[in-house]
């Protein structure tokens, strides 16, 4: 009788495979089908047009040519109307691992994804060149063309006319004077603070609106980057009508009821839903009101998004055939072995995220200036980039990212695994090969940023080659990891920087950031003036200055001359800088990354 | 003890079950090292921000004042009238929105999931557990108790990705992951699980394409878990299989497929049905992993996610909703034990 189980075990196990399979071909006939109907459904539709365009020309022909003109305009409208029923609609699905963090209101969202959907469906005054390899090539959006005084603290822009919100509202000078005092005014409201990050309170004083096509910005200082700032997300015009004044609408509980819908970008959102506060399911629709649709964009009718839990899955559902193109984050090691793929493409792109390593300044090792330039003449930053990230991070030697204005390799006279450096001036500060010097070396263990725990072992690995240092290795979650810098217990620690908008001025400040809390910007430290402080102030100074002029020549020096003095004090110690990329099925063109990292969705297509 | 008082008896007792569990939860996650108040900024966060932000979170005020509060919250019957759920705080991470209406918009996915599992876990657990047992020490035996201890043992993220490189990579028959085909809107909400609110509806497309998207997860963690089905069912059959009413069956000439089915297993059961509940918990466990694996939507990704961000009041109700899950299935079965075997009421 056993046999009589056993063929139902088969049985049953037959069952589940047939019935998978039938599933399939069942599934894809319905696919087929319902596709076969729209066809049949558009057909029919141009058939009609076209027996009604044959009516019209045969009405013409008997008629004469006296109405000519007006039914040659006719004939032309139903022919574009044929040729629009008879393009295909096209639907572009895009597989990431990202997701809205908490809003898509610009006033209060500050995450990449949030950010993203903000690109495609807001419109800012200016925008960033595609493929611009400074970041610093700004195109007309929402203004046509705009100038500033001698002390770039008064910027008029004039505005495009004719340009309508996703409803259908007309945009003028009010909406850009109401965006910018609606961000302002809910600083106080949003506990975080953003777009505070970016410092709208602190650099713009007043909007005003000097015509219905022409706005100017008063601001508190002189500021060359404002045209980055205006190109960033948290710079997107609101339609008054769903965004109040002073209100983020977190009344209905749902991140969804804060987004002010009807933007003025390439799409409209659709559908946008969550499950648990994380994104299921976002679907971007062509704007039919968009500005730019007489140049043929957006160049998709739809965009749809899926979620991913992880690299690995993503990957698979690229290899699969499930999405058409994989966007954030696919690792190192995947996007290599899907380079031999011949079912997928990888496009390259430059990258603007960076990896630094911090001192804590306030106690023993790091307080001696000439330990901090030990520890970091003794890194392997090649190591590291080759090794870990497999050549798609390329080690880097200014806090500025290489592409962007004010780029220098100044760590370089530092070297990299420079042991003799290291030794005469540990040396000199009291250590050898039997009193090394020891210490704490941090990373983020829950990923949240790429492969740290095999960073720092590389890294503990090249300082400890040195003979005089000897290197801890602690690790923390995101979570504990903020605590411990906020309470200053990590002797060196990485930290990563990812730019609000693409200007050197959002990654200079990185070497005295307070809220890295090295220590280093403060007069005193334990009640005992910083040796440090003099050096601070000068880069400060150094900085502001290169804020408040437009000579790019002028601003390169100031940044150089704020990179000399970083390798002097190493307060900060630029790592590495990443590479970008994405993953899709052929044929997709249009994709352009860039040091942006914005992907613009509405230039690409099939 | 009567049904009735047993019945009563076990309710009570799943209250302090679930004091219990809160309260460890409520404690462990304060003492985590982590500032749910620092997540919120990343740069330029004064004292006062910060201070600001405590309050909002409630965390300003004593652990004891925290915790009567959070209790009350649950027991507040106006709020559950009101929501359909207890009230079980505001997310410490994305402040504007209600945990309770968080976790019972991802609980249906999960439930999903382990409905399919289970079913799958019973049926290849049960089936191939009585084949193993009637064929004792022979090599269909032993191949399939090497089957039961390997499929115990191997990880559910590796079977999961073995499946998905197989069925969604190379033959391209089912989707790699998530709950449903984007390209299909999903059905609307009556229960929250696709499969039956697509049939309920009559979109027979989205009940397909909802049912190929859950046969790789459920199959996955149903085939993990028919491990131990296989051996504690094949244990309890060679058990009774070796009983006199089982010989005495067979000596009255009943088919062989009968005494099997209907005599021995019946009898062998009553373990197995116990076992059943108690792996709901496993289940549970196991489908944080597959939900991961399969970037299933569900309450095993939000805890792990939540973790990430100390987010207190989403982990508490998490628990909380697993622990009531698995309390409620645990009353179940035992109901289900005292009806079918009188003696346990005595």
């Amino acid at each position: 009788m056993e046999k009589i189980e056993l063929s139902i075990v088969v049985l049953v196990l037959i069952g589940i495979i047939v019935s998978s399979g039938t599933m399939y071909y069942m599934t894809t006939a319905i696919d087929n089908l319902s596709t076969l109907t729209d066809d049949v459904s558009t057909l029919t539709e141009s058939v009609t047009n076209l027996t009604s365009t044959v009516s019209d020309l045969a009405l013409i022909m008997a008629e004469g040519f006296e109405e000519y003109a007006e039914a040659l305009a006719a004939l032309t409208a139903r022919l574009a109307a044929i040729e629009a029923g008879l393009a295909a609609k096209e639907t572009l699905i895009v597989g990431t691992t990202d997701s809205v963090e908490k809003t898509l209101d610009p006033a209060q969202a500050y995450d990449y994804f949030g950010w993203c959907i903000l690109q495609q469906i807001g419109g800012t005054l200016v925008s960033v060149e595609p493929g611009s390899p400074t970041g610093a090539d700004f195109l007309p959006d929402l203004a046509v063309n705009w100038s500033s005084n001698e002390d770039l603290d008064i910027w008029d822009f004039n505005l495009r006319e004719g340009v309508k919100f996703s409803d259908g509202t007309e945009f003028n000078a009010t909406h850009v004077k109401y965006s910018f005092d609606r961000a302002i005014a809910l600083i106080p409201s949003i506990p975080e603070g953003a777009p505070a990050g970016l410092g709208y309170d602190a650099i713009i004083d007043s909007t005003e609106v000097l015509d219905t096509y022409k706005v100017r910005f008063h601001l508190k200082m002189s500021f060359s980057p404002f045209l980055g700032i205006l190109a960033s997300r948290s710079s997107t015009i609101v339609n008054p009508q769903y965004a109040p004044i002073a209100q983020i609408n977190h009344t209905a509980g749902d991140a969804r009821a804060s987004t002010p819908v009807a933007f003025a970008g390439p799409y409209v959102l659709s559908k946008w839903n969550r499950v648990a506060g994380r994104d299921v399911e976002v679907k971007l629709d062509a704007n039919p009101n968009y500005w730019d649709l007489a140049s043929g964009y957006p160049k998709m009718d739809y965009i749809i998004f899926r979620f991913y839990s992880d690299a690995t899955t993503l990957r698979l559902a690229i290899e699969a055939g499930d999405v058409d193109m994989a966007y954030r984050h696919t690792s190192p090691t995947d996007v290599l072995d899907l380079e031999d793929n011949p079912n997928v493409k990888v496009w390259w792109g430059t990258g603007a995220q960076i990896q630094y390593l911090c001192f804590q300044q306030k106690r023993a090792p790091f307080n001696d200036t000439r330990v901090r330039v030990a520890v970091t003449a003794a890194l392997n930053r090649t190591a590291v980039c080759e090794t870990v990230f497999l050549g798609l991070s390329d080690p880097l030697y200014s806090i500025i990212p290489p592409g962007m204005l004010g780029h220098t390799e100044a760590f370089q006279k530092l070297g990299d695994a420079n042991y003799t450096l290291t030794t005469s001036l540990l040396a000199a500060a009291g250590y050898d090969s039997t009193n090394k010097l020891e210490f704490d070396l941090w990373y983020e263990s829950s990923g949240h940023y790429p492969m740290s725990a095999e960073q720092a072992l590389l890294y503990k690995e090249a300082l400890e080659a040195s003979g005089v240092i000897t290197v801890t290795l602690k690790y923390a979650d995101w979570a504990g990891y903020k605590q411990n810098r906020d309470n200053e217990i990590m002797d060196a620690y990485i930290y990563g920087w990812y730019p609000d908008y693409v200007d050197p001025d959002n990654y200079a400040f990185l070497y005295w950031a307070s809220w890295i809390h090295t220590n280093y910007y403060n007069e005193t430290i334990n009640g005992l003036p910083n040796p440090s402080y003099p050096a601070y102030l000068e880069q400060v100074a150094l900085y502001d200055e290169a804020r408040a002029t437009t000579n790019t020549t002028l601003r390169e020096e100031l940044y150089a001359q704020i990179d000399a003095i970083a390798v002097e004090q190493c307060s900060a110690v630029p790592l590495w800088v990443g590479s970008g990329w994405a993953v899709t099925t052929p044929p997709i063109y249009g994709i352009y990354i860039d040091i942006t990292q914005d992907m613009r969705y509405w230039l690409i297509y099939k | 003890m009567g049904l009735r008082s047993y019945i009563i008896t076990r309710i009570l007792l799943t209250i302090p079950t679930l004091l219990l569990l809160l309260s460890m939860v409520f404690l462990v996650m304060r003492v985590l090292p982590g500032d749910p108040v620092a997540l919120h900024f990343e740069k330029r966060a004064t004292p006062e921000q910060m201070e600001s932000m405590r309050r909002a979170l409630g965390l300003d005020k004593p652990l004891w004042a925290q915790y009567l509060e959070y209790l009350g919250g649950l027991v507040d019957i106006g709020y559950i009238l009101d929501h359909g759920y207890p009230n079980l705080g505001r997310s410490m991470y994305q402040t504007s929105e209600e945990v309770g209406g968080q976790i019972f918009s991802a609980f249906p996915a999960t439930l999903e999931l382990a409905i399919y599992s289970m079913i799958i876990a019973s049926v290849i657990g049960v089936l191939l557990g009585v084949a193993s047992s009637k064929s004792y020490n022979s090599i269909s035996d032993h191949l399939i108790r090497g089957f039961g201890t390997v499929t115990y043992a191997v990880p559910i993220f590796f079977l999961g990705i073995v499946f998905q490189l197989i069925f969604g990579v190379y033959l391209r028959w089912l989707p790699t992951s998530l709950r449903i085909n984007p390209a299909v809107d999903p059905p609307a909400t009556i229960t929250g699980l696709y499969t039956i609110d697509s049939l309920l509806q009559g979109n027979l497309l989205g009940f397909f394409e909802s049912l190929k998207a859950l046969l790789l997860p459920s199959l996955t963690l149903g085939i993990i878990l028919s491990g131990m089905f296989i051996r504690m069912t094949r244990t309890n059959m060679l058990e009774t299989l070796r009983l006199d009413f089982v010989t005495a069956a067979k000596a009255r000439g009943l088919k062989e497929s009968t005494v099997t089915y209907g005599y021995a297993l019946r009898n062998a059961f009553l373990p197995i049905l116990t076992m059943m509940g108690l792996q709901f918990a496993i289940l549970l466990g196991g489908a944080i992993l597959t939900e991961k694996t399969f970037s299933w939507p569900g309450l095993g990704t939000y805890i792990v996610d939540r973790i990430d961000f100390r987010d207190y009041t989403a982990i508490q109700g998490a628990v909380v909703m697993f622990g009531l899950f698995v309390t409620l299935v645990s009353l179940v079965v035992d109901i289900l034990y005292a009806y079918l075997d009188p003696r346990i009421r005595l």
